[in-house]
């Protein structure tokens, strides 16, 4: 005898093809609409996990992004802050060339003394320099001024270093340790910028023969010695500049290909979607035609 | 030799009777076409034990049988037992892998991956927020987003961990409202128990109880997809049924032995439920991985921090410890330093993400291996139920067409009679009459 077909039996069949075509329809009509082919972790396993990792590090390189954008601008506070010391220290320069020629009086000299300390004043503001609330000159120490205004010339940060974290493991230096070029002023005796201003003042208020003599010799030399420090101070500056900007550009090519992983993991298909869409409506279309035409049927249809 | 008048009268009766009886079973079982457990029936028919003509030759003196009509031996229900055993171990199969499927399907939406409110955005952007406070560690505002970060992400795998633990507790609940006192189970068996003793009395009667017999198939095959079930017939028709790892049957003649200790091992429904809450369950294997996340979340930024910033070595348990004043960009250094939080944002994508990245992806194919078994396993029950119903399922088509051979046959008795009925008549009122 052959397989007996019973109505009940063709009835749940077409039923079973209908919901399973209509869930297959939900599915890429749910696809279509997120935008995402991964809604839930069973859909696809190794690319949920994929979503979690790929997510995290685009989300760290955006951090990593901020960071660096944050170094430039600290960078720019503290190098402007430096140009504006090294024509300080120029004008100051000029002065103790133009002291040291021998054609200026006393009263001259102490004029230009009186500038020389105005102009000490400015390269201690300029050291005090603050970028969002604080102090780049002063090591990790960022809410104490380096130096206060007035005759103390104390350095009063640290020399540890700030630094940013531009990448996994890759960080670059921030902070400028000023105190290598300002020093500890006078008292001090260490050589250095504000020791030096100091002593071409004394030297131009002295009005001795000594004093005039020191303008020209030591005092030039000292100064021109801190000028040489200030122009290295500045490369360095420059160069972790340099490399924030070089972490950007490489951040903003590893976030394109990151978002572009992402995209190829967890995106629809659009095209491929659709297509699939309107395949299984037709499906979908066909079963339901298909059933109401089978289901209607039966030998009661054709008996008198 | 001859034949009794009025033989031929009750041959077109049993005829009558057979056809009817015929009708009525097709009757029955168009009007039992949509009832669930129901087995088409059919009226048997046998012919009637002949009548002995010791000879109808006169010439070789040789004898002969005369048909004597029909009678219906007994009406039975079409069915397949080796069918049904096939279907009730399937069954279990499927009761499993369902409960199985649903339960993960509830753990994995709570999971809520991937999103943007999941553990994995939250744990990201607790690193993010270490990242900002880098960049200004004096900055109070920084401090309050590492705080609340942290919290936001704390408070994730709480919550998380509490959903986890519900879904437990109800599989644990549904497990003991279907083996409780007047549980699914408890009801089956005494059903079938009470079957059993009906059935047993009418076999005694010599009648064949077909639609009790319907009634307590119909209970097994809903019995096994609560756990596997073990048939047994005995020789005064009551079955006797083994349920799951239980030590004694459940159901034994008229007697019911519930509630017994079950244990994963029992299949269907009660032995996934068992499974997915045991100590070796998806379920529990879940807790404790989301947990092992948790303490190496706490452990591996703690170390990297003089004051706790988490408590607690468990997801349900972890807290954060610090307010905004009291978080600590830099260790030995100055106010300004953030090599602490360098060093707690460099933890990005360390142990504790991926340990998540890994439960998250073992969740997923947990849920896809059960769906999937699902899908097989129904699958497979849905052609052995088709076996089934294509022995014991209503086909009108086919009723119809008994309809009109019974009918036609009715019919065609009722004219045996009358041309009985006229043949008798020729005799008795136009033989000649006789002695007037």
């Amino acid at each position: 005898m052959s397989e007996r077909i019973t109505p009940a039996m063709v009835t749940s069949a077409t039923l079973n093809d209908l919901s399973s075509s209509l869930a297959s329809l939900q599915r890429t009509t749910d696809e279509l609409s997120s935008g995402r082919t991964i809604l839930e972790p069973s859909d696809n396993p190794f690319g949920a996990s994929r979503v979690i990792d790929l997510q995290s590090q685009l989300d760290g390189l955006s951090s990593y992004e901020s960071n660096a954008q944050d170094g430039i601008s600290w960078e720019n506070a503290a190098s402007s802050a430096m140009s504006n010391i090294n024509e300080v220290t120029q004008r100051v320069r000029e002065l103790v060339v133009q002291s040291a020629n021998g054609t200026n009086n006393q009263s001259d000299l102490s004029t230009i003394a009186t500038e020389v300390e105005q102009l000490t004043e400015s390269v201690k503001q300029d050291a005090n320099t603050q970028y969002a609330g604080q102090y780049v000159f002063s090591g990790t120490a960022t809410t104490t001024a380096p130096y206060e205004q007035g005759a103390g010339d104390e350095y009063k940060g640290n020399a540890e270093a700030v630094a940013r974290s531009v990448g996994p493991g890759a960080s670059v230096t921030v902070s400028t340790n000023i105190s290598t070029l300002l020093g500890n002023g006078e008292a001090a005796k260490d050589g250095k910028l504000l020791d030096t201003l100091r002593t071409i003042v004394a030297h131009l208020r002295g009005g001795t023969a000594e004093d005039r003599e020191a303008l020209g010799t030591t005092d030039l030399k000292a100064l021109d010695g801190n000028l040489e420090t200030l122009s290295q101070l500045q490369a360095v500056a420059g160069s972790a500049n340099d490399q924030l900007k070089a972490a950007l550009t490489r951040n903003e090519g590893l976030q394109t290909s990151i978002t572009e992983s992402l995209a190829g993991v967890e995106d629809t298909n659009v095209a491929a979607t659709s297509i699939a869409y309107a395949n299984e409506q037709a499906a979908y279309s066909a079963a339901l035609r298909a059933g109401a035409t089978i289901v209607q049927e039966s030998l009661l249809n054709f008996l008198q | 030799m001859s034949i009794p008048t009025l033989q031929g009268l009750q041959t077109a009766l049993s005829g009558l009777i057979a056809e009817q009886t015929a009708l009525d079973t097709t009757g029955n079982n168009i009007a039992n076409a949509n009832t669930e457990g129901y087995s088409r029936e059919t009226a048997l028919l046998e012919p009637n034990p002949p009548l002995p003509i010791p000879s109808i030759s006169a010439q070789t003196g040789r004898g002969a049988q005369l048909g004597a009509g029909v009678t219906v031996a007994t009406i039975t229900r079409i069915r397949n037992i080796y069918l049904d055993a096939q279907y009730r171990a399937q069954n279990s199969a499927v009761g499993a892998a369902n409960t199985q499927a649903e339960t993960l399907q509830l753990a994995q939406t709570a999971f809520n991956e991937p999103s943007t409110e999941g553990i994995a955005s939250q744990l990201s952007a607790f690193w993010s927020a270490w990242s900002s406070l880098a960049d200004s560690p004096t900055n109070e505002a920084a401090k309050e987003g590492v705080v609340a970060a942290g919290e936001q992400l704390v408070s994730a795998f709480n919550q998380l961990s509490a959903q986890l633990s519900t879904i437990s507790t109800q599989a644990g609940e549904q497990y003991n409202s279907l083996t409780g006192p007047s549980g699914e189970v408890e009801d089956f068996a005494n059903q079938i128990a009470q079957l059993n003793g009906q059935i047993k009395l009418a076999e005694e009667a010599g009648q064949q109880p077909n639609s009790m017999l319907d009634r307590r198939d119909l209970l097994l095959d809903k019995l096994s997809a609560l756990a596997n079930v073990t048939i047994t017939e005995q020789p005064d028709h009551t079955d006797t049924v083994s349920f799951g790892d239980a030590a004694k049957p459940l159901v034994e003649g008229t007697t019911v032995n519930w509630p017994q200790a079950l244990t994963e091992a029992a299949g269907g429904q009660l032995g996934a439920l068992l499974n997915l809450t045991g100590p070796k369950g998806a379920l529990t294997a879940l807790r404790t991985n989301l947990d092992e996340v948790a303490s190496t979340l706490a452990t591996t930024v703690n170390q990297h921090l003089e004051k706790q910033f988490f408590s607690g070595e468990t997801a349900a348990t972890l807290t954060v410890m610090v307010e905004a004043s009291e978080v600590q960009a830099s260790g030995s250094k100055a106010v300004g330093g953030n090599e602490v939080a360098l060093e707690i944002a460099a933890l990005r994508g360390g142990e504790a993400e991926q340990g998540y990245a890994t439960l998250v992806e073992k969740l997923g194919s947990d849920v896809r291996s059960a769906k999937d078994d699902q899908t097989t396993l129904q699958g497979t029950l849905t052609a052995i139920n088709d076996q089934r119903q294509g022995v014991s399922g209503v086909s009108l088509d086919e009723e119809m067409t008994n309809l009109i051979a019974f009918q036609r046959g009715y019919q065609a008795s009722a004219r045996t009679l009358t041309a009985m009925d006229s043949m008798l008549e020729t005799l008795i009122e136009h033989t000649g009459v006789v002695g007037l």
